[in-house]
């Protein structure tokens, strides 16, 4: 492996180009990771078909790049502004806006770097000495009937956190999961609620709904705050958290990168389940369950670890399976058939460069998150000084672009504006944003992995819960959505109204 | 008991007229697939039985504790609570601010991004209660010369160029422009 790594090292600092590369897919998956309104999706988006100019290798490494940094990008837009950079960055919001609100954003930003660095790398590390085992376990043991008892699992765990009421955070997420129906259905592509528009044959697309329910409806909640004579500017703050503060979360982290590296490592699951149930088994395990969601530092640490951890083992389904876990490992399949490749386990044979330049670039890519992370963080913590009337045109206007750009759609933007207004009017009724875009990226995995795992047990469900795996998940899923449900009867804390 | 108000009322109609739009449209493509029992229909009609199952789960939450917020629950967003309206200029000015970017979404196929985007921006800034005239126009101009500096000239980003005289012909010369630009490199 040493031997590989280094290789792959060399290979990748050994070209001046390919270095140029790496640096622009660090600084870029950084940069719109961390502006408000676009997100590394966006930047992929964009440079998807310039790839074709690249060998296979920098095109594949350039993608793996923004993948980690953007990442971590995310967190600096949730934190400040409450509008995560990606869904991924959602629940890093839950706490890490409440910081900013009481003047401790430098905080929440520095355990947001050092955390994503440490998920980040031990990730890339994991999956480099041991991507072909885990892909063989996964392949023995993962099928559809987990992948939908994970999915389940993680839906009951995001209903749980967001939304005032255990019924809103519910209601949250099943309107995620009907947006996630309408376009065709996945077993026989029979169009369903297109209601006469053809454009959405296709479905509403993940990167405008997703821009509009978090960047749209948090610029619509200030203007709103403004319009009443409500606003009040973030403070600001550049106290970095100290080693103490961060040695006393150990175990989160531990926690989170082992609950992210599990979730990244199914194929089709990805980061984004990865941070909520990294920030749900926080809050499970938490001894003060009551200062989540106020600004606990813990919060902020358990969903960015999750969420870098699941950074390296998603590359193992793409690599090893050629099963994309989110977005963006999507479009890396699309790069790799650009280069008439097909990720999968031939890969590992045929083109072992590449997949050692892309593991390096990965490691050294999250590695960088921590230098260039720390050197960034003060001078982007300097966001929070920009007026807001200034920054709300750049919000809207670059998550316009962000919603276009990955179709061509004009409907797109439409749609996101209608995802910020229906956001904005859900938001104020105490419903949970995340909750809904969990729902709607999960959907479809579930149904589909649903349907292939009925038809896989002929409709048997003692075969079904024979699975062990499965069969834990789909427990742990309904004990969680049991103690959700007592809760709901039981008096309640605090008026809000 | 009696802590139902209109809000809590309006909401859980909200969510029963939903389902039923949905279940209803249902029927309209409710086709059998050969190898799959549940059909196209099977997964959204749970999920619409679930969402009625759901509202009135929360409303019957409501009236037994009006608009409380449930005990233990986390990561919930109480910064919305504080606005209240006092007048009917501030529910004018809400949506205004809603009103604006919809109307710029609708503009992009027939004006295009570029004649589109500086009005908006000013729009934006206006409906911010911003009403300094040359921070606005200032500001204007250096959003949308960042904004064509970054996705027309460096990414190189397909933007709308809108399909009206004479919008569509400013789009074509400001991207003749570029190409131009492009060529001295």
């Amino acid at each position: 492996m040493i031997d590989n790594f280094l290789a792959g090292t060399a290979t990748l600092f050994g070209d001046p180009f390919t270095v140029a590369i790496f640096v622009f897919g660090v600084v870029g998956g950084m940069l719109f990771g961390a502006i408000p309104g676009v997100s590394m999706l966006t930047l992929a988006a964009i440079l998807l078909p310039f790839t074709a100019d690249l060998s296979p290798a920098q095109g594949v490494m350039l993608f793996a790049v923004i993948y980690c940094t953007g990442t971590y990008g995310g967190a600096i837009t949730a934190i400040l502004f409450n509008i995560p950079g990606a869904p991924e960055n959602a629940p890093t919001a839950f706490d890490g806006y409440p910081m900013t609100k009481k003047g401790m954003a430098g905080k929440a930003v520095g355990a947001a770097v050092l955390c994503s660095a440490i998920g980040g790398v031990t990730s890339a590390l994991i999956m480099m000495s041991a991507t072909e085992p885990l892909a063989k376990w996964a392949i023995m043991n993962i099928g559809p009937p987990e992948i939908f008892a994970l999915v389940f699992f993680g839906l009951a765990v995001a209903s749980s956190v967001g939304g005032r009421t255990i019924w809103k955070g519910w209601l949250s997420v099943l309107l995620g999961l009907l947006i996630a129906t309408i376009g065709q259905d996945p077993v026989g592509g029979i169009n369903r609620f297109n209601f006469g528009f053809s454009d959405l044959a296709a479905g509403i697309a993940f990167v405008p709904a997703i821009l509009g329910f978090f960047a749209v409806s948090e610029v619509f909640v200030q203007a709103e705050k403004k319009a009443v004579g409500k606003y009040e500017a973030p403070l600001l703050s550049v106290d970095f958290p100290s080693i103490v503060e961060l040695w006393a979360h150990k175990i989160a982290v531990l926690r989170s990168i082992l609950v992210g590296f599990f979730c990244g490592i199914l194929p089709g699951i990805g980061a984004t389940l990865a941070a909520f149930m990294g920030y749900g088994e926080a809050v499970r395990w938490s001894k003060d369950k009551s200062e989540f969601g106020k600004g606990k530092l813990e919060g902020v640490i358990s969903s960015e670890t999750a969420n870098n951890a699941a950074t390296g083992a998603a590359m193992i389904p793409l690599l090893a399976l050629g099963l994309p876990g989110g977005a963006l490992t999507a479009m890396m399949v699309a790069v790799f058939q650009m280069h008439d490749l097909e990720p999968g386990p031939l890969v590992f044979y045929n083109s072992p460069d590449l997949i050692w330049v892309v593991f390096a670039a990965m490691f050294y890519a999250n590695l960088s998150i921590l230098f260039i992370g720390l050197l960034e963080t003060k001078t982007i913590l300097y966001l929070l000084k920009i007026p807001f009337q200034f920054l709300a045109p750049m919000i809207l206007m670059l998550a316009s672009i962000g919603a276009y750009i990955s179709r061509g759609l004009p409907l797109d933007v439409m749609v996101m504006f209608l995802a910020g207004i229906i956001g904005f009017f859900l938001r104020r009724s105490g419903y949970s944003i995340p909750g809904i875009v969990l729902g709607l990226i999960l959907g479809k995995i579930g149904e589909q992995n649903f349907a292939q795992g009925m038809q896989m047990v002929h409709y048997d469900l003692g075969t079904y819960f024979s699975r062990p795996i499965c069969t834990i998940l789909v427990i742990a899923g309904v004990l969680t959505l049991a103690k959700s449900l007592y809760g709901a009867f039981t008096p309640v804390a605090r008026k809000t109204a | 008991m009696g802590k139902i108000s209109k809000p809590t009322i309006i909401e859980a109609f909200f969510w029963i007229v939903i389902a039923g739009i949905f279940f209803t449209y249902t029927f309209t493509f409710n086709q059998p697939i050969e190898i799959y029992k549940f059909g196209a229909t099977g997964w959204p009609r749970v999920i619409l039985l679930l969402i009625l199952f759901v509202a009135f789960g929360n409303l019957y939450y409501s009236l037994r504790h009006g608009s409380k917020a449930q005990q233990d629950r986390v990561g919930m967003g109480d910064d919305t609570d504080e606005v209240a309206y006092d007048s009917f200029g501030a529910y004018l000015k809400t949506g205004f601010i809603l009103i604006i970017p919809f109307l710029y979404a609708l503009s992009l196929k027939p004006i295009g991004f570029y004649c589109a985007t500086p009005v908006f921006i000013v729009l934006v800034m206006f409906a911010w209660g911003e009403r300094r005239w040359k921070f606005i126009l200032g500001s204007t101009l250096f959003i949308y010369i960042l904004l064509l500096f970054l996705f027309m000239l460096v990414l190189n980003a397909p933007l709308p160029q809108g399909n009206i005289s004479p919008f569509y012909d400013v789009s074509a010369f400001l991207l003749k422009m570029k190409t131009q630009f492009d060529q001295l490199f």
